[in-house]
């Protein structure tokens, strides 16, 4: 206990004394671990939009002006692995816009005319089957342009994928900058008492002893600049999420808070141990050099 | 506790030998001088008792450790039966003198209440009681000195190690710290001292051992500092 209360102290008089050094370390992992926080938002979020496009088995077929919609849609029921087929008028089609992206008044009055052609909403019976369906959609004549979301989710699946990457770069580079800073920190409070330090090990202070307030230290330093980011990137995930709602609103972005809940204390958690060890190898190298026998 | 050398050399890179072929036995309780000239090697035999030199050859025992192969956690355990004097006081400049010796008994771990009573007793055997809350800058040598006394018995240790205790101050405060020092080993505590002063080493006599160019070249039971002109 008495060892505890000590460590404590010590570890207050640490941060203190170098207030300025301390100020700059919480800085540092703070933007250290928003940014890995971030860079895991973003991969989250586009495995989120690739699972939601991926579940999605339809296909839209858009039709040529002279094409008669009922026709073309017994037409595609003919079609192998096709389930059911919607038809979408032009009036429906306009309205799902509006759904979507708010009042089209103004535009529609300076168009005069509503410009959407009318289309067909195909749902087949299995996701591998979207791509021969779109395929014989596109064949024919009456149709003029096949859209599908498994297209979109390829493409967001090699962009995930690639994020993910990305990210993990981040996240080793990150780590490691966050822990150097750390681990210089403290060896910069290490030096500032090496005296106290070899005192205390001449007089039989074990060495996890005289390690003790250094790494309580650093656990401080870090935990305080990963609680900072955590903080940081629940209060601004919303309102970029609100941004980016408003320039793609098509995209099914992550509103879930528990998701960056989670994340924060996750964040905490890991800037805590990588405290930890870059205070253990700066004190222990240190505490190991002054033990050794000349 | 009862410290053995056999046959302990330690030569520092490339060629200094500081120690060579040193045989010694130390009993519990006993008041040991070393001396010798600047360089002999007094210093480098109490650093190896202390295990922060280790021999290049030889055997070092101190009570049950032999100081040979030494995990940490045992050197630490051991160094707390080890108390040591230095010439330059070591003491913590940011630290006032109550604290410059409750610092040992903190770092060893010992209840803060225990803290307080071990370090007013030390204190007030030292004569520093009434300047407890003084910085080491504010002190005079002397009691700088005792401050560094105190904190060397503070944990009651069975070994005393004193490198030149006395070589920084007057002679009056020079046999205040002796007194002090023979006091200690009047309770059953090993003491060996470094020393130059030949004033002390004749006026207490205790035993000698003669140290030149690294070998013991005397040792007597109660000697004198220079035996004809040797040393």
């Amino acid at each position: 206990m008495g060892s505890f209360k000590y460590a404590i102290r010590d570890a207050s008089r640490l941060i203190l004394r170098h207030w300025g050094l301390s100020a700059l370390t919480i800085l540092t992992s703070m933007a250290v671990f928003y940014l890995i926080g971030a860079s895991v938002l973003l991969v989250l979020n586009t495995r989120h939009i690739v699972n939601i496009l991926e579940g999605e088995l339809s296909v839209q077929a858009y039709l040529s002006p002279r094409a008669d919609p009922h026709e073309t849609a017994q037409k595609v029921t003919g079609i192998q692995h096709v389930v059911k087929v919607g038809i979408i008028t032009k009036e429906m089609a306009l309205q799902k816009i509006q759904g979507r992206v708010g009042d089209w008044t103004g535009v529609m009055e300076l168009l005069g005319e509503n410009p959407l052609p009318e289309s067909l909403e195909i749902w087949v019976d299995r996701a591998s089957s979207v791509e021969s369906v779109a395929l014989s959609l596109s064949a024919m004549t009456e149709v003029t342009d096949v859209v599908y979301a498994g297209k979109l989710a390829e493409k967001l699946s090699q962009f995930s994928h690639f994020a993910g990457q990305f990210s993990f770069a981040i996240l080793i580079v990150a780590i490691t900058a966050s822990a150097v800073v750390l681990f210089n920190t403290i060896r910069i409070a290490v030096y500032s008492k090496e005296e106290e330090i070899g005192i205390m090990l001449m007089v039989g202070a074990t060495p996890t002893f005289v390690a003790m307030p250094f790494v309580l230290q650093g656990i401080i330093l870090g935990g305080l600049g990963s609680l900072g980011a955590s903080s940081l990137l629940a209060f601004s995930y919303s309102g970029i999420i609100a941004r980016l709602k408003d320039i793609l609103p098509f995209l099914p972005f992550l509103e879930n808070g528990t998701v960056v809940i989670e994340l924060g204390l996750i964040l905490v958690g890991a800037g805590a141990t990588v405290s930890l060890i870059a205070s253990l190898v700066a004190v222990e190298t240190f505490t190991k050099r002054a033990m050794r026998p000349l | 506790m009862d410290i053995r050398f056999s046959g302990v050399s330690k030569i520092f890179y490339p060629d200094i030998t500081a120690l060579e072929d040193v045989y010694l036995e130390i009993p519990k309780g006993e008041f040991v001088y070393l001396v010798g000239p600047t360089g002999s090697g007094k210093t480098t035999l109490l650093r190896c008792i202390t295990r922060e030199v280790a021999p290049t050859r030889g055997q070092i025992t101190v009570g049950s450790f032999s100081l040979r192969k030494i995990s940490r956690v045992d050197l630490s355990i051991f160094r707390r039966d080890i108390g040591i004097i230095f010439q330059d006081f070591l003491l913590l400049p940011h630290l006032n003198v109550f604290e410059n010796v409750a610092f040992v008994l903190e770092v060893l771990g010992a209840p803060p209440r225990e803290v307080k009573e071990r370090t007013g007793e030390i204190l007030d055997q030292v004569n520093l009681w009434r300047r407890r809350f003084l910085y080491p800058p504010q002190l005079s040598g002397g009691e700088q000195q005792r401050v560094a006394v105190a904190r060397a018995i503070v944990n009651a240790p069975s070994v005393l190690l004193a490198d030149e205790p006395t070589g920084n101050l007057d002679l009056h405060t020079a046999e205040e710290i002796m007194q002090l020092i023979i006091s200690i080993n009047a309770l059953g505590t090993t003491v060996i001292m470094a020393t130059h002063n030949q004033y002390l080493v004749d006026a207490y006599r205790q035993r000698v051992i003669g140290i030149k160019a690294g070998r013991v070249v005397r040792d007597e039971k109660r000697g004198r500092y220079n035996l004809d002109g040797e040393l």
